[in-house]
């Protein structure tokens, strides 16, 4: 498999660490709301088709990175940096 | 502030020898298969001064500028752009992330002095990071041997710089020349990528400098 | 034994270089060129090997790597090649080859009376026999264990050798824009078009030499034959700049995002490699486009007796004769159900061997085919089938009989034909196994009765006979367009070029099998028969997936290249069904047959590089006994000569707490926080506070995870209002360090800080104990080292031999310690100067034994205790946790679970039997060493300790705290120590510190 980094261009999967589900939001830091924690540490959508993922270009630019990847056949639809925001709204697979 | 800066993150400047992480391992003269020819030659490069410069977002055209007047090197804006001329190298590594390699001394402070806090970070790396040159007419097989990247001309000019890794080793990658390619590894590293190297290197013939 | 040698002819063999090798210790002769397959036929071998459930006597059936018959094991010194087809061997002096699965001699093989108990070993006979409960004396997972020795003695293949295997392997990467797959009409046409768009090509092909098909057909292409033809595409793909030709390379594996894995046979064809080549070379090719031209397999037809030696495919005898100049044969016979036989018995007449008959399943044989079986002088049995085969380790004979194409049924009189070869054809099925890895389903067609490829589910384009295309002109065609899609190109369609060549309409009959009593094989390798196979079917077998795995139909080495369409089609028979609803299992990588040492690549031994702190050579030379962590290596103990290892740490140890020692740290994890939000952003990743901390100090810190588990614990070092230096513990280093990267980049994008390894750039080295400051006092210039100067945490940067230094007062061993940071490339010569500094003091060197003994002495936790699974409260660090400000983990440290009474939490533990513990060992109330149960815990860490005189450990414990006082058992049943523990704090030494305060 290969990912398209924004800064590196397409690279090998094994470049990558998987960083978990990019759907989740971290609530405010001070938030008692255990349900909100519950949902954002242990809640994963886990859809069969478009996925919102986080990877990190670990061995490269280091850059964590939105992925859409179906989950069903691999494809990479999008990446773009992390820093750039939460990519949920525009994909399939976000939260509904 | 600049001066505290200064002090922070540089391991300074001693009249004291620096001791290669190779020095054991590395053996000049031909090696392998040398009777048809010389492959690739290997070098380690020691420049004095190796130091991350980190722009924050927004900042990083304002960072190329003050490297292109601390290190007289103009750098295209471009993923891994880098340049070289002579000992000074200057490559993108990361989204505004550089590395800059020179002869100076305590290039870290050298930067930390030209650099406003609100510009970015300095890092000296000077003893962190091992430089390990290979050139020749068979640099590209031998690297492609290492690393899953695309080693020819066009898709890696001269000056470029790429970051990767060889299994468990990370590795930043310049193109110094049109057959030569300067590996910067972890020095804890250094050893065991440098004796798989001059493995890799025995089928084509090399020569250590 | 005569040679088969014909007087002229084989393209491939070079008839001036004769070469000597060995097979089951029999010495040979062939020509370079050869295979050991056409080598040994040429020497009138007809006996390659033993079969693998019935030890059948076994041929050779094939020329290429869909041989399932004749596979050996190529010895090199005592390194052992096992299972590779005799057909993929090219032979070189002092090649050195065994059958296998026989005993004790290929020729007489005991396990050949397995023949007779044959229907014993029916599918299934595995799980019928061994499994489940004992119902009987010779049934049973028992009996499986008592007979497990003998069965695998007696059924399987090669045997791998017990010796490591000396050959190098290599991975190389390499990017094109088109790879080609194939180097026959097709994969040469589509080649040089892609060249010519100027892209990078590579064009890759199993065989040693290039042109597939063309090298042995009867053809002409353009007016010269097929095979001259065929060398001057190759030598015009060779002149050019962009292409690169991998002959006797294996493409296995078609990936996501066109990535493709291929094996090179790079020197196993030479006697000896050339300096530093390997024997294979895995290769990782990136290509934008895939043209397969991958070609098509010629199927046997599953008749009685269809496995004796001296029964080959039509086409492969064909290539034998052609390319190899080797009759497999001199009165031969041929059985089809289609055209394409008759072309090969043409050649083999023309080789010089007599074709006695051609016997045809089909009633209606075409003109064109009366004309060539006339001209090859054979009598024409059209209607007929082979019924049975006579010989023992050679044929002999073949039964023929009237055969009746639609219902199936045999009639009239058996007819005896003596003949020492019988070419069989059951049709050809297109090598459509990269573009089924690639995804999509194969498309039955019912007139080429063959799987063809799926529509691409990834960028391929077929050419060829991996169509279904198969004549010569059409694969031309096809791979000239191929290769122009493929580059992205538009270019008008290639003109055919003239091929002369014997006629021949590709549709098979629908006849693939043959129903006569008697064994007919379907899969070679695995010894499955039809009658196994509809065997399955009585029992209830009815997807074609569980159907392969109860049969192992297609699960040898040959992954059924020959054997998978006549094994559906039975099963589809049995069915009631047509084939396209019974279906085709997926094909999975690997192709064909792959090197475990070409997967490994350069990574063999412990498979993973050094990492070597900057004093390693001073270490290695001081006599220390290295042990790996992770994958730095450290000293563990500097032992003396005739010391144990707990002599040594003890030894240690008590000069560190009697005077002073010194530690390599620099594995330590150490990261460069900086940056304007640098403070707030370790306030946020901590615990603790770090805002508060002034510069020129330290703070002892600790990470949780978000859902409240200890993460990773250390010190963080402050030196200028915006520089940190974090260091974690050696272990958790990478960790650590992705997980800052992680919140900065995903979680807090807003705060400026910089996270970046520096754990490389610094040697660090920990002196500790009572005379730790005056040595360092000894050799630090530049700056005071007393207590007003350096109080406990405290940070100064001086100089020692000349050299920048940064000192920090901090202390896991718990002496008066201090770290002692300097460029990495000075590690060594400053870690000279303080044991030369501390020779006065008697400053000892001491390893990770004696660093442990120490911890644990003083209660420090470690991996071992911040498992994954403790928080902050079990470990007792809960003073460490701020209420004033959020941090992660701080939202669900609290939750019920994690605050439980009966948690695990550490405790001290002393022998009471003065016997070493164990790592691991439970903690019990009761010790019952018949039925160890109920564990109250378990142990983390132990040693002997030098300050107590007794060993200790820690554990984590139910109720902790509340046991301190209480007696208990540790219970480690695996290693049979049971004994009474004192359960105690774990602050075994100087639990108030004064020590290290000084």
């Amino acid at each position: 498999m290969l990912i398209t980094c924004p800064y590196c261009g397409p690279r090998d999967v094994s470049e990558f660490t998987y960083q978990g589900d990019g759907n989740r939001q971290r609530p405010a830091p001070a938030t008692k709301d255990l349900g909100a924690w519950n949902e954002y540490v242990y809640d994963r959508i886990n859809p069969a088709g478009d996925h919102n993922e986080i990877w990190q270009h670990s061995s490269g630019c280091r850059m964590h990175i939105h992925v859409v990847r179906n989950t069903l056949t691999h494809e990479i639809t999008d990446t773009r940096p992390a820093r750039g925001g939460h990519p949920a709204s525009r994909h399939h697979g976000a939260k509904s | 502030m600049a001066s505290t800066r200064k002090a922070g993150q540089s391991a300074g400047v001693s009249a004291v020898a620096r001791l290669s992480a190779l020095a054991p391992v590395y053996r000049p003269g031909s090696h392998g298969n040398f009777e048809h020819g010389i492959g690739v030659a290997l070098s380690e490069v020691v420049p004095t001064s190796i130091v991350q410069l980190a722009a924050w977002s927004g900042k990083e055209k304002k960072l190329i500028g003050i490297i292109g007047s601390v290190m007289g090197l103009a750098l295209p804006d471009a993923t891994g752009g880098g340049a070289v001329e002579g000992a000074r190298a200057a490559f993108g590594v990361a989204p505004g992330k550089f590395l800059v390699s020179d002869d100076r001394d305590d290039l870290a402070s050298i930067f930390a002095e030209a650099m406003e806090p609100d510009t970015g970070t300095v890092t000296d790396l000077s003893h962190g990071r091992t430089v390990i040159r290979i050139e020749g007419p068979e640099v590209e097989w031998i690297m492609a041997k290492f690393f899953a990247l695309d080693f020819s001309l066009p898709a890696f000019p001269v000056g470029a710089g790429r970051s990767t890794a060889h299994h468990d080793i990370f590795a930043q990658i310049q193109r110094t020349a049109a057959e030569q390619f300067d590996i910067y590894v972890f020095r804890s590293f250094a050893r065991s990528f440098w004796t798989a190297l001059c493995r890799s290197c025995e089928e084509v013939g090399y020569e250590v400098q | 034994m005569s040679s088969r040698r014909t007087e002229t002819g084989g393209g491939r063999i070079d008839r001036s270089r004769p070469v000597r090798f060995t097979f089951d210790g029999v010495s040979y002769s062939g020509y370079a060129g050869d295979t050991l397959a056409s080598a040994l036929l040429a020497n009138g071998v007809s006996l390659f090997g033993r079969s693998f459930k019935y030890h059948r006597p076994r041929g050779v059936l094939s020329a290429g790597v869909d041989e399932p018959n004749a596979l050996v094991t190529i010895l090199r010194g005592e390194v052992r090649n096992p299972n590779i087809p005799a057909t993929m061997v090219e032979i070189h002096d002092g090649l050195v080859a065994e059958s296998q699965n026989r005993f004790p001699s290929l020729a007489w093989d005991v396990g050949a009376v397995n023949q007779l108990v044959g229907k014993l070993l029916s599918a299934g006979f595995y799980y019928k026999t061994f499994m489940g409960p004992v119902v009987g004396p010779l049934r049973g997972t028992r009996f499986w264990m008592f007979c497990e020795h003998f069965i695998r003695r007696a059924a399987g293949l090669g045997r791998a050798g017990r010796m490591p295997d000396t050959a190098r392997y290599e991975h190389v990467n390499a990017f094109c824009d088109v790879l080609v797959v194939g180097s026959g009409p097709a994969g040469l046409s589509a080649a040089k078009a892609a060249a010519s768009q100027g892209g990078r090509v590579i064009l890759a092909d199993l065989d040693a030499r290039l042109g597939g098909s063309a090298n042995w057909s009867d053809e002409t292409i353009d007016g010269v034959p097929a095979a001259e033809w065929a060398a001057a595409q190759v030598k015009d793909l060779k002149s050019r700049g962009n292409v690169r030709l991998l002959p006797r390379t294996n493409v296995w594996g078609y990936y996501d995002g066109n990535t493709m894995v291929a094996v090179e046979r790079v020197s196993e064809h030479k006697e000896r490699p050339n300096k530093g080549e390997p024997r294979h070379r895995q290769w990782k090719i990136r290509a934008g486009t895939v043209v397969l031209a991958t070609g098509a397999l010629e199927r046997p037809l599953v008749f009685p007796g269809n496995d004796r030696p001296g029964v080959m495919l039509a086409d492969a005898a064909r290539r034998y004769a052609n390319e190899f100049g080797v009759l497999p044969g001199e009165k031969i016979a041929v059985f089809t159900n289609n055209d394409s036989a008759y072309g090969a018995a043409l050649a083999l007449k023309k080789a010089g061997a007599a074709v006695v008959a051609i016997v045809d399943v089909r009633p209606d044989v075409s003109p064109e085919m009366r004309d060539l079986a006339g001209e090859t002088e054979a009598e024409l049995l059209a209607g007929h089938a082979v019924t049975a085969t006579e010989g023992g380790k050679a044929l002999s004979g073949i039964k023929v009989q009237r055969f009746d194409m639609q219902g199936g049924s045999l009639s009239g009189a058996e007819r005896i034909l003596a003949v020492d070869c019988l070419l069989v054809s059951g049709g050809w099925s297109p090598v459509i196994h990269l573009a089924s890895q690639a995804g999509a389903k194969a498309e039955w067609n019912d007139s080429l009765q063959a799987f063809l490829p799926p529509k691409p589910a990834q960028k391929w384009v077929g050419a060829g006979a991996f169509n279904g295309s198969f004549s010569t002109a059409a694969a031309i065609v096809e791979g000239h367009a191929a290769g122009i899609a493929a580059s992205g190109g538009t270019a008008a369609p290639l003109e055919p070029p003239s091929v002369e060549a014997t006629p021949c309409r590709p549709e098979p009959a629908p006849v693939l099998e043959i129903g006569a009593s008697g064994k007919s094989f379907v899969d070679y390798q695995h010894d499955v028969t039809a009658e196994d196979v509809r065997l399955a079917h009585r029992e209830g077998f009815v997807s074609v997936e569980h159907l392969k795995r109860y049969t192992t139909l297609g699960m040898a080495t040959d992954q059924g290249k020959t054997s998978n369409v006549p094994g559906l089609a039975i099963m589809a028979a049995a069915l009631g069904k047509p084939i396209p609803e019974v279906g085709t299992t997926r094909f999975r990588p690997p192709y064909a047959g792959v090197s475990i040492g070409s997967i490994a690549g350069s990574r063999y031994g412990d498979l993973k590089p050094e990492r070597l702190t900057p004093m390693h050579d001073w270490h290695v030379a001081q006599g220390a006994t290295m042990q790996p962590a992770g994958l730095w290596w450290r000293p563990q103990i500097y032992g003396h000569p005739g010391e144990t290892v707990e002599q040594a740490y003890v030894r240690e140890t008590k000069a560190t707490r009697g005077a002073a020692g010194i530690v390599d740290v620099s594995t330590l994890g150490k990261i460069a926080v900086q940056g304007p939000d640098s403070a707030e952003f370790l306030d946020r990743i901590y615990t603790n506070t770090f805002s508060t901390l002034p510069v020129g100090k330290a703070r002892y810190g600790l990470m949780l995870r978000e859902d409240g588990i200890a993460f990773d614990d250390g010190t963080t070092w402050r030196l200028g209002e915006q520089d940190f230096l974090m260091t974690t513990t050696t272990a958790n280093a990478g960790k650590v360090l992705q997980h800052l990267e992680y919140y900065l980049d995903v979680v807090w994008p807003e705060l400026k800080v910089t996270v970046t390894s520096v754990t490389d750039q610094w040697a660090g080295a920990a002196i500790g104990g009572p005379r730790a400051r005056e040595i360092l006092a000894a050799c630090v210039t530049g700056t005071a080292v007393d207590n007003a100067a350096l109080p406990f945490m405290g940070i100064v940067h001086g100089e020692i031999a000349g050299v920048p230094v940064m000192i920090c007062r901090l202390s896991f061993s718990g002496e008066m310690a201090f770290e002692v940071y300097c460029g990495a490339d000075w590690g060594t010569h400053v870690w000279e100067a303080l044991m030369e500094a501390g020779k006065p003091f008697g400053l000892v060197p001491y390893g990770l034994e004696a660093l442990g003994a120490m911890r644990i002495e003083k209660g420090h936790v470690t991996g071992a205790e911040i498992d994954g699974r403790t928080t902050a409260c079990d470990l007792h660090l809960d003073w460490m946790l701020s209420k004033k400000k959020p941090f992660v983990g701080s939202a669900m440290m609290n939750r019920e679970g994690l605050t439980a009474p009966d948690r695990l939490q550490l405790v001290g533990l002393v022998s009471l039997d003065n016997r070493p513990l164990n790592g691991g060992a439970h903690i019990v109330e009761q010790v019952d060493d018949k039925n160890p149960r109920n564990s109250l815990g378990h142990v983390t860490a132990v040693c002997y300790s030098p300050s107590l005189g007794k060993y200790i450990g820690l554990a984590l414990v139910m109720g902790g705290k509340s046991r301190h006082g209480t007696r208990a058992f540790v219970s480690d049943p695996l290693r049979g120590r049971f004994g009474p523990v004192e359960i105690v704090s774990h602050h075994f030494f100087d639990p108030e510190g004064s020590r290290m305060h000084g």
